[in-house]
This record gives C-alpha cells, structure tokens and sequence, in this order.
C-alpha cells in the first residue's frame, strides 16, 4: 500500500515535469535543461562519489568527452546526434575504464587529487588535436528546439535515477556500499573491489558524458574550457553533497534546490549573487552536513536541535 | 520519498511565480547580458560602463526619434556570473519576459556565439562588441552583427604596410600562442602574407604562458627573416623582446598584437621597446567625429571623469553598439525588430570608434592602425588611408642603439 502510493507520486511528478514545456515559459524550459542536465551530473558523481565513497573531482573530463564526441559527430563528420552520444559515451566509457584501473587504486584524498587535474590533462590534450578543432572550438548546427532538449534531458535523469534506484538494491549496489565503509572488508567478504569500482566510476562516466552530449548540441558551441570546466565538478559535488550522498533523490533535489535558489539570485540581486549563494553552502555545510535526505530522516526526532546538534558535532 | 518529490515541485513552482516580472513602459528598452562577476569580470564591466554611458549621453541630448515619437532608452542589464548556459537563459529571459525591444551583446567570443542563437531563434537584433571571432559570422545568421575588428584581419594594416616600405620585407615569421583567438589571428594572417608575396619562412605555435623564447628565437636567427609577426599575450611579448635583445635577434621590424599600445609595456621595457610595432583598433583621436560626443577624444576624456579609468577599445566598441542601434532604430523609423535589423544591415555612419558599416554576414570591417613606439612614444603610423607618421624602419641591431 504504502510502497504504491510512493510510486504513484513518482509517476505523478515525472508526468507533470515531462509536461512542463507546454505550460512553462521559455525561459523555465531552459532553466529545466540545464537543472535536469546538473541534476544527471551530480546523480552520476553520486554513483562514485556518494555510494562507493570516492570523491573523484574528474567527472567534468566524462562530460566534456561526451560533449566532445556529439560536437565531433556532427561538424567534422556529419553524423546525427544520435552517434555523437554513443561515440561521446563510448570515449567516457574506455577513459573511465584505463583510467580507473591506476586511479582507483588510491584512496581519500589521494584520489580526489588525481582526478582534480584530469580535466586539465585532457583540455591540454584536446587542444592540440585538429579533428576536436583544437584551440578554436567546434560550432555546431543550432536546432531551435528546446522542449526536445528538456524531454532527453528528463529522461537522462530518469535513466540515471532508476539506475540508482537499482543500485540500493543489488549486490552491485551493495558491494559499492561495502567498499565505501570498509575496502578491506569487503575484498574480504569476496567482493572484486576492482572489478566494482571500475564499473562505478565507468557508469559514472557514461551519465555524465551523455549530459555532456546534450549540453553541446543545446548550446552549439563547444571550447576545451568550457567542456574541461573544473568549476563544473565543484557544482555537481556541492548539489550531491547538499541533497545528500548515498541516497537516491538527495542529489536531485540538491540540484533543483541550489540551481533555482542561484537562478532566484541571478536575476534578484544580479550583482552579489555569487556571495548570497556562497552563504547558502557555508550555511548548508555547517548546519547538514549530511545533506536534505539526512534532515528528512532526523528532523522529526529531534526537530530543531537538530542543526544544533551538528554544529557541535561538527566543530570547526 | 513523496517529501522530496514535493519538494521538487515546490521549488519548480517558486521558480515560476518568481519570474513573472512586469513588463518595462513606454521606453526603448536595450538588453544585455554581461560578465560583472567571474573570471573575465574584468573585461565585462567596460561594456557595463560603456553602455550606462553612452545611453545617458543619448538620453540627455533627447533620446532617439523614431517617426514622429521622441524615445528614451533605457537598459536592462544581466551579470551572467561568467557562465555560457546562464547568459543564455538570461537573454531568453530578457526577450520573452522582460520584452525588451533590442539586443546589446556580452562580452568574448564564445558568450556571443552561444547568445547569437537566442537573438536568431527570436528575430531579435543583437549588436555586439565583444566578440571578434570569425565563427559569430560563419553561421548565416541574421541578427547577429559585431563591431570588433575580425580576428582574421589584426596584421591586414600591417602587411599593408610592409608592401610599402623601403627596402621591403621578404621572409616573415609568424609566431602565435595556442589559444582560440591567436590560433584564428595566425589562420587568417598566412593568406593575407602570401597573397601580398611575402614569404613565410617561419610557422611557430607556442604554448600560452610560454615564458622561454630562446629555441623560437635561435630559429627566427637561423632563418635569417625580415620580419617577425607575433600574435600572443602580454607577459609572453615582453619576455620575447627581453630576449631577443640578450641574443641579439634583430630582424628589419617586429609586430605584436597586443601590448605595445599599452603604457605598461613601455615602463616595463623602458628604451628597449623602441620600435616594436603593433596595433590598435580604437585610439582616442580627435579624428574621430561623433554625433553624440563629439570626438573620441572628447569621449575618451568624460568616461574616464566619471569612471576613472581610461576606455580602451572594448569599451569604444560597447559605445559604438548603442550607437549603432539608436541610429538603426531612427532609419527604420520603428521599433519593429525586423525592420530595425535592415536598417542595421544598412548602417554607414562615423562614430567615436571610426566607421560603423557592417559586412553581409554582420562584421564590421574596421582596419587597424598600426603603432610604433618610437624614443619612448606611441606613434600612429599607418592607417586605412596610408601612412600616418614616418615609421622607423630598418630596426637597427641591438648593438647599434
């Protein structure tokens, strides 16, 4: 009973959004694009980075990739768009793959260094090949269509979403959880920590660089800084983290709840923007620590004292 | 689960009920999207300042008139925080909710080309000047135009130039660092050079933020070139000339793209940064007649009265877009967007920037002046219309200064 009244409320919220382009303004519909597309992003940072406890600061190299193979696809060899996300999908794919065999053999903060400067390695190595049109960047053909931009954009968080759904309940799944409380143990227990963090970091990958695809082909023009956008990275560990890591929906809300309440900021108090939303994440960090989706679980035990409690246990 | 679900479509319905903002009266509203925060902040608040300032000055001598209506304008003004997909949504925004009437543009190149799609999608005209890249205009698009000097054409004056001296150049060297803009200044200096039958001997790319020239330089000493055209970055410039003079490199003339205009450059090289060449797509010069300012000069002296700080060509450029849409917006004798597109398309009109006239794809063609310093002082020396001031050429050898 109750499980069905949840699910009804999913289906009910998936059709409103997937509605949303014919009731929204423009300018909602293209501020759901690039929420949704964020959203992809920090639900696929949450797939290494909430469920198997690697802070890998190297998503934005997947989703430049992946913004690299539609632009690719598309002017230098005149495929549909649909090519450019498999070829796009398929460069995340292999370099999450090569790349996470050495990587993933670090831990902590070892790890996130050696992901935080792979978005510049590969910028530096993009530039210099003429088929990514180097240093110039790609143009693509525009393609006045947003409603399409914001279905496959929705549909890409769906996918990620349900992806992550099923994570919380297969061995898959709980083997990444088992390697983020205990490695060690979990080798021991007979999990192939390799085999599943390659695999975390390589699904990771794939949403990512598919937002990437979208990005491109929306916006229509394509640099190595704006695909290698480090800035990017923070944004989407920020909206996982605020949300909640480790939870299904607590990076989609972070996502919605930070990009309208920077959206709100923008166009309010145009100028000082940057500083009120930087105030929002100290604020966030300091009083939950553990995201939304930890505040939804505790705040009816213990109600306000709640944000006192992990002040003080948080101590700074 | 159904918290967050709500939640969602809380914060979705927020989002609606607070973009409804009312629609602006009776004036000539103008919209733009510009960089006041972020990395390229500092470039972006020239256009905030350059367009606040020439409105005003339209303003005070009466607006535009468009038919037999006296308009005001009046800016709406978006700071993008330095991002693509934010300013983009802010210039939806601008038309579909703020319904402003025309279009200013953002500051570089791929802001305005992201941007340019909006206005197109639209059919609303968008004059900008801070984009200069080659790529804006390659799409076919109608209302789009541009008012800074393409990047393809920077070295055209001066290899204009260079066919006129005595004795004239024959081998160049062209050196340029690997980013988007001085990659496209290269790709469109190599034709322009072997049209105008000079050789090129020497085809460098060099890291930006390169700060070692010597292997570069031995290979301009080695191929023993006349000429050398570098397009780069300040701090790269000024090691080059630094080290050029401790291996005695020479060549008859050197030209850069940026720097040499630049007060900063001569106090950092003091006598050592006599005669290098180089560009300027905007000086100050009471040549330069205007309607609403008089002269450049007269413009250059105000804004830096009320701003503080002297206006370089960026911000010659923002003036020149307002410019550009108020007499746009008379011819047409309406505020029809379409009809004010034609008539931008139309334009040809003396500025504080020089000649504003657009090409079939929307860029200004606007030549640039060649300088030199010459004992310690910038000279103009060649212009669209020849030489200006003697140029000194031959460079002599170091030794011989």
């Amino acid at each position: 009973m109750n499980s069905a009244i949840r699910i009804a409320i999913a289906l009910l919220a998936v059709v409103v959004l997937a509605a949303l382009p014919w009731f929204g303004s423009d300018v909602i519909v293209q501020f759901g694009i690039s929420t949704l597309l964020l959203a992809v992003l920090a639900q696929g940072w949450n797939i290494i980075g909430g469920y198997t406890g690697y802070p890998s600061f190297g998503n934005s190299t997947f989703f430049g990739l992946g913004a690299y193979g539609v632009a690719v696809a598309m002017v230098q060899w005149n495929m549909p768009f649909w090519v450019g996300m498999v070829f796009g999908a398929a460069m995340a794919v292999c370099f999450a793959i090569l790349l996470g065999l050495p990587v993933l053999r670090l831990k902590g903060h070892y790890f996130a260094i050696a992901t935080l400067a792979l978005a510049q390695v590969v910028a530096a190595i993009v530039s210099n090949i003429p088929l990514f049109g180097q240093n110039i960047g790609l143009v693509l053909p525009p393609l006045n269509n947003d409603a399409m931009f914001y279905e496959l954009s929705l549909a890409l968080l769906l996918m990620a979403t349900l992806t992550v759904w099923w994570l919380t309940r297969s061995r898959f799944g709980f083997g990444l959880i088992a390697i983020r409380e205990n490695e060690e143990g979990a080798a021991v227990m007979g999990v192939n920590t390799t085999l599943y963090k390659v695999m975390a970091f390589a699904l990771s990958g794939l949403f990512s660089s598919l937002a990437g695809g979208i990005q491109a082909y929306w916006i229509t023009f394509l640099d190595p800084a704006s695909a290698f956008d480090i800035s990017l990275n923070v944004k989407m560990i920020i909206m996982a983290v605020f949300g909640g890591p480790g939870t299904v929906l607590g990076p989609i809300v972070g996502a919605v709840v930070l990009s309208a309440v920077s959206e709100v900021l923008s166009s309010e108090v145009t100028n000082a923007a940057g500083l009120f939303f930087g105030i929002v994440v100290v604020a966030a960090v300091v009083l939950m620590p553990r995201g939304l989706a930890d505040i939804v679980h505790h705040f009816r035990k213990s109600g306000w004292r709640y944000f006192v409690q992990n002040i003080r246990a948080h101590r700074i | 689960m159904s918290i967050n679900t709500l939640r969602l479509a809380g914060a979705l319905f927020g989002a609606v009920a607070l973009y409804s903002a009312p629609a602006v009266a009776e004036d000539l509203v103008l919209g733009a999207s510009v960089q006041l925060t972020g990395p390229v902040a500092n470039t972006g608040r020239y256009y905030k300042d350059a367009y606040e300032f020439t409105i005003d000055k339209i303003n005070e001598a009466g607006g535009v008139k468009v038919g037999d209506k006296q308009y005001k304008l009046a800016l709406k003004l978006y700071d993008n925080q330095s991002d693509v997909n934010l300013s983009v949504r802010q210039y939806t925004q601008l038309i579909t909710q703020d319904k402003v009437n025309l279009l200013l543009g953002p500051f570089a190149s791929n802001f305005a080309l992201a941007d340019s799609a909006i206005s197109e999608k639209y059919q609303v005209p968008m004059v900008q000047g801070g984009g200069a890249s080659d790529q804006i205009f390659s799409r076919n698009f109608k209302y789009i135009f541009g008012t800074l000097a393409p990047a393809s054409n920077y070295f055209g004056s001066t290899i204009a130039m260079m066919k006129e001296l005595d004795p004239a150049p024959k081998s160049v060297a062209l050196l340029y660092a690997d980013d988007s803009f001085d990659v496209s200044v290269a790709k469109g200096t190599r034709p322009l050079l072997t049209d105008a039958g000079f050789t090129i001997a020497l085809d460098e790319r060099y890291t930006s933020n390169a700060s070692d020239f010597n292997s570069l330089l031995s290979q301009v000493k080695n191929a023993n070139v006349d000429a050398v055209l570098m397009a780069g970055h300040e701090t790269e410039i000024l090691n080059f000339v630094r080290q050029a003079k401790s291996l005695s490199v020479a060549p008859k003339l050197y030209s850069f793209t940026v720097g040499v205009p630049s007060e900063d450059f001569r106090k950092a090289l003091g006598k050592d940064a006599d005669y290098a060449y180089g560009m300027s797509a905007w000086l100050p010069s009471t040549d330069l007649k205007d309607r609403w300012f008089g002269d450049a000069a007269a413009f250059a002296e105000a804004y830096k009265a009320k701003y503080g700080y002297a206006p370089d060509y960026h911000a010659a450029s923002g003036a020149a877009d307002v410019e550009a849409l108020a007499k746009a917006v008379e011819a047409a004798g309406t505020i029809d967007p379409k009809a004010v597109r034609d008539a931008i398309a139309k334009l040809n009109f003396d500025s504080l920037y020089g000649t504003v006239a657009f090409g079939e794809n929307g860029q200004i063609n606007l030549a640039q002046t060649v300088v030199q310093i010459q004992d310690g002082n910038l000279a103009a020396v060649y212009g669209g219309k020849g030489f200006i001031e003697k140029p000194k050429y031959p460079m002599p050898t170091w030794d011989a200064r």
